[in-house]
């Protein structure tokens, strides 16, 4: 989502051939109709944004510092930052365990996606057939979340293939979901098995940026291939590997359906994110506006990681 | 070949993890075809006992698979449709046209990128309740359900796409504008230079595009649920499958379930396993999703 901000966006100025001649007249009429026709093409993205962009971002803006119990949109009443510090008050949830929750939900998608699609990218560059793979490894991006998490569910369930799998082992069976403290970890790791396919896609597309004359080279000095792992084949990966870690950060932040699918936020809070708290004040309890100071709290944590990502490409590319 | 050593140590680790990608795929195919009795039970077997097609029949039966994907289709086709065409219209107005404020409008439709989706259910939502003069309201949307009721609400929110539009961009300025030029000359409109030049020319692009859209408008979720939990009617099959579970025989429950959600998934599987050259490269271009 974010990327697309940090690809190129310039534009070359489009040099117009233009022959000087008694046709100015016809030629400033052609460019006056231009304008408007410009405006026509555009005029259905631009109603739509402001519909449904900009009027709903100072509607929920205004919610998120007002009390409103619903219904007549004449009730609203102003309350400045209360629903904010009402979020950090004692005895709210929403720092610990909630925010803590999707931080660590977040986290632990990111190292486990990111070591999952290095391992596998480093040895799907080594193969044949890489576009057979790589498919396969997508196969969960394209599926709808209900199905992988209520497949999941099913399997994380004593008599599910997981549970089966520990039986088989010798090892007794565990309640994934049930428990508190296997809950968030058995959570991410469906997340993490979701995601993985697009890491690997970035991952894929770094290696084969890496020229081969570099292994050569190594080959040369009579490396072996952990060093050549190590000094060449990471280093190189960088700028991909630092892609991954912040867009899957970033959508770690904000994934909530997954949660919703497999646990509710349950059992208790202990997988209870902060999308979802703002979707449960808001839709289940009618808390408009707690709800949507939470929504703003979280696109500030957001927003921060963007800020990071774009500033630290930007040096990246100065550098370069 | 100096990387390709080892080759059976990189077929064992891209094996296995295959093999864990694919698995739940399979456990989902088997437990569909399990008898009342046979899934969720100790020990846990993977194979069915049969390959009974009951549950298939239940699930269009029970759930109400036709209707749910009438409601899918509907939706997605909507999504797919509009946000093509929004996208390739600003995009050729932004790209090859020019006019005062182009700079701004561009700002404008990447600054729609930054924003999470999860920014706005709350207030798109409020908004459709508060449509004015729809669903029983007033001129100024009080009284009633608003558009939350309508089949739209299910696409309206997704009607038009900032990345779209970036992305048709950034591939219309490309071409010549000798090529458009010639056709003005010609005496062709700029709709006509539009639809019989740049809309041929962006094949790839509105393929990638529409793949996008299409996969991500079928498997939505989140807010389909919320408009469906106003009216049932307008379910679509994501939300559907996952509301009415409770509702199917118990028995076989999770069976009945995995049947209708391989039902579900296979338009969507069927799609990019043919067109996934389009898809993986729009990946690509959005950056990981």
């Amino acid at each position: 989502m974010v990327n697309a901000l940090t690809t190129a966006t310039t534009e070359r100025a489009a040099p117009r051939t233009r022959s000087a001649g008694p046709t100015v007249d016809r030629r400033a009429r052609a460019r006056r109709r231009q304008v408007v026709v410009a405006y026509l093409f555009l005029a259905p993205a631009l109603l739509f944004f402001a519909v449904f962009l900009i009027l709903p971002l100072g509607f929920a803006l205004l919610l998120a510092m007002s009390r409103w119990a619903g219904f007549d949109l004449g009730d609203i009443q102003l309350l400045g930052t209360d629903n904010f510090t009402g979020l950090f008050a004692d005895g709210s949830t929403f720092l610990a365990p909630i925010l803590t929750n999707t931080l660590l939900f977040a986290l632990g998608t990111v190292v486990l996606a990111l070591v999952g699609s290095v391992v596998v990218a480093t040895c799907i560059d080594n193969l044949r057939f890489q576009g057979l793979w790589r498919t396969l490894y997508f196969l969960p991006i394209v599926t709808t979340v209900v199905a992988v998490g209520n497949v999941w569910k099913y399997m994380y369930e004593p008599g599910g293939l997981v549970n089966g799998v520990l039986n088989a082992l010798g090892l007794s069976s565990v309640a994934f979901l049930q428990d508190p403290d296997t809950a968030l970890p058995s959570v991410v790791v469906v997340h993490a098995w979701a995601s993985v396919g697009s890491a690997i896609l970035v991952l894929t597309a770094g290696l084969k940026s890496i020229p081969e004359s570099y292994y050569e080279a190594a080959a040369l000095d009579g490396a072996g291939p952990v060093t050549v792992f190590w000094k060449i084949t990471l280093p190189l990966l960088r700028p991909s590997l630092l892609l991954v870690c912040i867009t899957q950060f970033i959508s770690g932040l904000q994934s909530f359906a997954l949660i919703i699918v497999m646990t509710a936020g349950g059992p208790g809070d202990a997988t209870n994110v902060a999308a979802l708290e703002m979707y449960r004040q808001a839709f289940s309890y009618g808390h408009w506006g707690p709800a949507s100071a939470a929504a703003f709290v979280l696109f500030m944590v957001v927003l921060l990681v963007t800020l990071v990502q774009l500033w630290i490409f930007r040096r990246k590319g100065e550098d370069a | 070949m100096i990387r390709r050593r080892f080759p059976w140590l990189s077929y064992l680790v891209v094996v296995t993890g295959a093999v864990l990608t694919v698995v739940p795929f399979l456990d989902m195919v088997m437990t569909s075809f399990k008898g009342a009795g046979e899934a969720g039970t100790l020990p846990y077997r993977f194979l069915p006992e049969a390959f009974d097609l009951s549950n298939y029949r239940a699930a269009i039966d029970q759930l109400d698979l036709p209707v749910l994907f009438r409601n899918s289709v509907i939706a997605t086709a909507v999504i797919t449709g509009s946000v093509l065409l929004t996208s390739s219209l600003a995009g050729y107005a932004l790209a090859k046209l020019r006019f005062p404020g182009r700079n701004l409008i561009f700002r404008l439709v990447l600054s729609t990128m930054m924003f999470p989706p999860f920014l706005f259910f709350i207030p798109h939502f409020l908004i459709l309740v508060h449509w004015p003069l729809a669903g029983g309201n007033d001129l100024f949307g009080r009284g009633g359900a608003g558009l939350t009721v309508s089949i739209a609400a299910l696409a309206m929110p997704f009607l038009v796409n900032g990345f779209g539009i970036f992305l048709m961009r950034q591939f219309m300025v490309s071409i010549p504008d000798e090529v458009l030029e010639a056709a003005r000359i010609d005496g062709a409109g700029e709709f006509a230079v539009w639809w019989r030049i740049v809309v041929p020319q962006t094949r790839p692009v509105v393929l990638t595009l529409g793949l996008l859209t299409f996969v991500h408008a079928w498997n939505e979720y989140i807010w389909a649920l919320l408009i469906s939990t106003a009216n049932p009617d307008v379910m679509t099959l994501p939300v559907g499958i996952q509301l009415l579970q409770d509702y199917v025989d118990p028995t076989r429950t999770m069976p009945i379930v995995m049947a209708g959600l391989v039902l579900s998934i296979l338009p969507v599987l069927i799609v990019f396993l043919l067109l996934q050259k389009y898809y993986i490269r729009g990946m690509m271009l959005s950056g990981l999703k």
